[in-house]
């Protein structure tokens, strides 16, 4: 049950793969890219990585993809001539879709029959999980504490960069160097 | 779940490639950055995998060990997220410069 499982999430997640570069509208790329995230969450959650499982769903599902949607839709890039390719919707869009709808049902199907399955309650090297949440917490505070420490700098260090880069530019006042200079050359040309 | 690890390890590297092979072949920045991600899940993917064969072949003693495939996981995830929204936010800046995301539009520092 759960190999068969395992092979048919793996085929899922494959085919929204493909679905990712091939698809002709960004949309249509980045709702695969949901579907083989869901995917793989059903295989992690099937491994006996529930934590992991759970975090790829939300961070990935819930946030990042969440992001790629709002730039698509700020930019109405579904609309741009320079991006889009071809008009309406293609063949490759439509296959994507149905890809992507078929890797959902494939998912909440694991994640169903993940939560129903004995397998790795029963076996002892997964009793609570490989990651069980206490167990990786008092490795991640303990052991991999200055990377976690390192982490929370790159977040930092990336809001910052992400607020300078999108930061919607002020009409560009000349700097006092500019300024000195357009009055040397006033001066040169009086 | 008693699939061999290999087959983990090859539906990772089939992820890596499609990832890698996106990357290389398309001209719009949203499904660049898309196959990127693509790609970190599969290193994911492996990192898990990883500790999963070695959990059950009991090889490490220590929970230390066992448990470095998923906290090295955590911190892949946290890097694509940090990833994404610079990448995100680049796009957005070349977009109100150049008014379009397609990478050919962007060929200036090209020798």
């Amino acid at each position: 049950m759960a190999e068969t499982l395992f092979y048919l999430l793996g085929a899922g997640a494959l085919a929204c793969g493909v679905g990712v570069i091939a698809a002709r509208m960004p949309i249509f790329s980045v709702l695969s890219l949901l579907g083989t995230f869901f995917c793989l969450s059903a295989i992690y959650l099937l491994s006996g990585f529930q934590f992991l499982a759970a975090t790829q769903l939300l961070v990935y599902a819930g946030a990042i993809m969440v992001l790629f949607l709002f730039v698509i839709m700020l930019l109405n890039l579904g609309d741009a001539s320079g991006l889009r390719e071809q008009t309406g919707f293609s063949l490759v869009g439509k296959r994507a879709t149905i890809a992507g709808a078929t890797a959902l049902t494939l998912a909440l199907v694991g994640i169903l029959g993940a939560g129903f399955g004995k397998e790795f309650r029963t076996n002892p090297a997964y009793v609570g999980g490989i990651d069980d949440l206490n167990a990786l917490a008092t490795v991640l505070f303990s052991r991999y504490a200055l990377p976690f420490e390192a982490a929370s700098l790159l977040l930092l260090a990336t809001m910052v960069g992400v607020i300078t880069l999108a930061k919607r530019q002020r009409a560009s006042l000349p700097s006092p160097d500019a300024q000195l200079l357009a009055q040397k050359k006033e001066e040169a040309a009086a | 779940m008693n699939v061999p690890t290999e087959h983990i390890y090859a539906l990772a590297a089939l992820l890596f490639a499609i990832g890698a092979l996106g990357f290389l072949l398309r001209r719009n920045v949203i499904i660049v950055l898309a196959s990127i991600e693509l790609m970190l899940n599969a290193a994911n993917l492996t990192f898990l995998g990883a500790s999963r064969h070695w959990t059950q072949a009991q090889f490490a003693s220590d929970s230390a060990s066992i448990l470095s495939g998923p906290i090295f996981s955590l911190f892949v995830i946290l890097v694509a997220a940090a990833e994404a929204a610079v990448g995100l936010a680049l796009i957005i800046a070349l977009y109100r410069l150049k008014q379009t995301v397609a990478l050919d539009a962007v060929a200036e520092l090209k020798g």
